[in-house]
């Protein structure tokens, strides 16, 4: 297989800045569940520069290592050499998609959101009986998980938002399309014309996303480029809630992970901890916090190709939840809560809940 | 292309290690084929011992079939010790990673090979102790690899090398013998000493399954002082003065013009630009102690004209200090896609003539050689930054690394302090050491190797 020259030209130069020094091992979530360096930053690079020299092709004898990442960035965050690693991952996929070697846990995955609007082919959208596409200040937008997996939460958000009085509306809403990109698929552009339009159409001035992932994508990607040009705010519920009094406490110790796609990409480290220092004065950090804080295994497509480590992530971080002494593990990301709650075992007593859910869970305790 | 193992060998080799423990896939081939160095080969099948029994096999069978092995620890060196130069088998412990014992009273601790070094040092910190000698790569490295390389650490001066602290070992033999070499005590003159014998034999006369390590207690506080120097021989008089006094700094770091401008250039750091920036600690347990220390030190800086000498008030601003030694690794990584990490040393009365030596190498290639050293143990590291793409600077700065280590041989120095010989200096032995030397160098390795079946192709032998 001949690599395209886009990717010679925007991606050598990067593979070949990596020295091989390795240091990128001590902090990837793969690597310490599996201490296969294969699957390591390095040991992708590696195959990478091996294919730049046409030593190897990109093909289906390369998919666990280009494939099983779970884009936490950790590496890069520590790469002496400066290598972008979830930037290059993404380049290598979009390479093997194109020439047939996608993973198999996503090669149907355009399909089935041109078809379904959603990750999980799920026919039936779910019924949150509030305003939909109708004029608002802000529109809340679920995301995948929070309308298909967590749903249950949503809930109790959105009674949290009502709470709150936020004049809000949810929208129609199909997938951001994030995910395709990271998958090295293409972009699905009905997805995003139908999210633009019914965003627009609400003249909301505010987008707030269950998940960091979709806020990524709303931010960051060409297709949502209008959002940007008309001057639209995307927040993340915790950015929200810390401009808000929020009327509860409690007494109940907690602890907070940082999710990659808020901490290590966005650099929302602050929001966060401002909304749990109004409500719990018990806080404690995680040993591993802020920007180096470990993931829960759960992105890059990790859950859907490869669940077994995907879960051995998520169990170490519970590992230090548990180390850490706290009753309540709060995040602010849906999909981090969704692989938590999966691999916690039985005996590990730890509640996990998002901000928002846990604060609307305490209200509706309080009333 | 590398041809796989034969069916029979690798059916062998599955009932050792079992499928979990053994590779044919091409990532693992391919992760395994490097380390931190230009050097690259794959193996042909991978395998990842659980235990001593199983490495004691694992080498049994490869000997009889004459297979390659090379044992690998987190392969972050930097002369191409791990490189399966000769395919084979590539033997990874980092699944043998438990910390056995950590005895206080007998001040040691027993670790498998695959134990990583920051692993280590987090265990002993509740109780104040360490083990000293600290490579850059800390985090990741593991013992059995800082073994196998006697790798040392910013605090060679004060502390010493790996060899320093290794009290026994065991070690599987290329017959599939398990031996035991020195012992639990702090001191023994008992027979020919293996274990010294065995630490920095990059794993060409055995592999390591188990490893005593004496551990110390660290002092609790540290002052830092730094300062810059117009002139390389000034540098140089002030660190005579320094190690010639009653005093050991616990680190003595030098950065060079090159460092000093790379770093104000790429890593918004502002040095002053100067020939040589110094900065040294000086620990202990009171602050009376390491006030002592560190006045002798910024007295000698004085004494031979240094500038901007300052003395941190605060673990905070002492930080700051070591910011720039800390920034510097990085910072000349990124500067191009290639550096050839040298590690020339020499006396400690020599230090200036190879710093001056290394800036004249440099000019008479045409490369880019930033250097940087633990003055406290002589030891420098030149880093040759290129673009490695381009044969003609490619081949301007192994000349230009093959002058260092001649200059560093001539001065009484050696090829290398802590990187070791690997690959990358394997054919430079002959310079260093003498005729007679190589060969009882070749004949132990015969003598532990007779097969040549142990990390083949190193070291010159």
């Amino acid at each position: 297989m001949q690599l395209s020259s886009e990717f010679r030209e925007n991606f050598e130069e990067q593979i070949l800045q990596c020295s091989q020094c390795g240091f990128c091992q001590a902090v990837c979530p793969l690597f310490a569940v599996s201490l296969r360096p294969a699957f390591n930053a390095r040991g992708k690079m590696m195959v990478l520069k091996e294919a730049l020299r046409g030593k190897l092709a990109l093909d289906e004898q390369v998919l666990d290592s280009i494939f099983q990442c779970t884009a936490c960035a950790n590496c890069s965050h520590h790469c002496p050499s400066g290598v972008d690693v979830p930037g290059i991952v993404k380049a290598a996929r979009r390479e093997m998609s194109r020439t047939g070697s996608c993973h198999p846990a996503f090669t149907g995955l355009s399909q089935v959101l041109a078809q379904h609007g959603n990750i999980y082919a799920e026919e039936d959208p779910p019924e949150f009986q509030r305003l939909l596409n109708q004029p608002a200040e802000y529109v809340y937008f679920a995301g995948c998980v929070g309308n298909y997996r967590e749903e249950e939460a949503s809930e109790t958000v959105l009674d949290l938002l009502d709470r709150l009085e936020l004049n809000y509306s949810l929208i129609d809403e199909v997938c951001c399309g994030g995910v395709l990109e990271d998958m090295g698929l293409q972009a699905v552009a009905a997805l995003a014309q139908a999210n633009l339009e019914r965003i627009l159409a609400t003249g909301a001035r505010t987008v707030i996303t269950g998940c960091p992932y979709c806020a990524r994508t709303f931010l960051e990607r060409p297709e949502y480029q209008p959002l940007r040009d008309q001057g639209i705010q995307v927040l993340v519920l915790s950015q929200l809630l810390a401009q808000l009094e929020l009327p509860v406490t409690t007494d109940q110790r907690v602890t907070y992970h940082d999710p990659c796609d808020l901490g290590r990409h966005c650099g929302i480290y602050r929001e966060p901890r401002q909304v749990i220092a109004k409500i719990a004065p018990d806080f404690v950090e995680l040993a591993h916090n802020r920007d180096q804080a470990l993931c829960c295994g759960a992105g890059g497509g990790m859950r859907g190709a490869y669940p077994k480590n995907s879960l051995a992530v998520a169990r170490r971080r519970l590992e230090e939840v548990e180390q850490s002494g706290a009753e309540v593990l709060l995040t602010d990301c849906n999909s981090c809560v969704h692989n938590l709650r999966n691999a916690k075992l039985r005996k590990q007593k730890i509640q996990i809940y998002t901000l928002a859910e846990y604060i609307g869970r305490l209200l509706e305790g309080a009333s | 292309m590398t041809p796989g193992l034969g069916h029979k060998l690798k059916e062998a080799l599955l009932a050792i290690v079992g499928p979990e423990g053994f590779s044919e896939a091409l990532i693992d081939m391919v992760s395994y084929s490097g380390d931190a160095s230009e050097h690259s080969h794959r193996p042909q099948a991978a395998v990842w011992p659980r235990n001593a029994q199983e490495v004691a096999a694992i080498l049994s069978l490869a000997n009889q079939e004459r297979l390659p092995v090379v044992p690998r620890g987190a392969g972050t060196g930097l002369a191409g010790a791990v490189v399966p130069v000769r395919g084979g088998l590539v033997m990874d412990l980092a699944r043998m990673n438990r910390i056995r014992e950590i005895s206080l009273a007998d001040r040691l601790v027993v670790v498998e090979p695959g134990v990583v070094f920051a692993q280590l040092q987090t265990a002993l910190a509740p109780s104040g102790f360490s083990f000293p000698p600290d490579p850059a790569s800390g985090k990741v490295a593991t013992l059995g690899g800082n073994v196998a390389t006697n790798a040392g650490g910013l605090q060679g001066a004060k502390y010493g090398v790996t060899r320093d602290y290794v009290l026994g070992l065991e070690v599987a033999l290329a017959d599939g013998s398990l031996m035991r070499t020195g012992s639990r005590c702090m001191k023994s003159v008992s027979g020919y000493d293996l274990t010294g014998l065995m630490v920095g034999s990059e794993g060409t006369l055995g592999v390591v399954t188990e490893i005593t390590l004496k551990v110390v207690p660290k002092p609790p506080l540290s002052a830092t002082a730094s300062a810059s120097f117009g002139d390389l021989r000034q540098a140089g008089d002030a660190i005579r003065q320094i190690m010639s006094s009653r005093f050991t700094p616990s680190v003595l770091e030098i950065l060079d013009a090159e460092c000093i401008k790379v770093l104000n250039r790429h890593a918004g750091q502002s040095l002053p630009e100067a020939a040589a920036m110094v900065l040294a600690e000086a620990d202990g347990y009171t602050e009376q102690e390491t006030d002592l220390q560190i006045r002798q030190i910024t007295q000698a800086f004085a004494e031979n004209d240094a500038q901007n000498i300052a003395l941190a008030q605060s673990p905070e601003e002492a930080q700051q200090f070591w910011a720039a030694r800390k920034a510097i690794g990085g910072t000349l990584f990124s500067l191009n896609n290639t550096m050839l990490a040298e590690d020339v040393t020499v006396p400690l009365s020599k230090v200036t003539d190879m710093l001056v030596g290394i800036g004249e190498t440099a000019r008479r290639n045409g490369v880019l050689i930033a250097t940087l050293g633990h003055l406290g143990d002589g030891n420098l590291h030149p880093n040759l930054i290129i673009d490695g793409r381009d044969p003609d600077q490619l081949a301007r700065a192994h000349r230009a690394a093959a002058e260092l280590f001649a200059l560093a041989v001539e001065l009484g120095g050696t090829l290398t302090g802590e990187h070791g010989i690997g690959l990358a200096k394997a054919s430079f032995m002959p310079l260093e050491h003498d005729e007679t030397a190589m060969r009882m160098m070749r004949q132990i390795k015969r003598t532990f190797d007779p097969h040549d079946i142990l990390n083949p192709g190193k070291m010159g032998l």
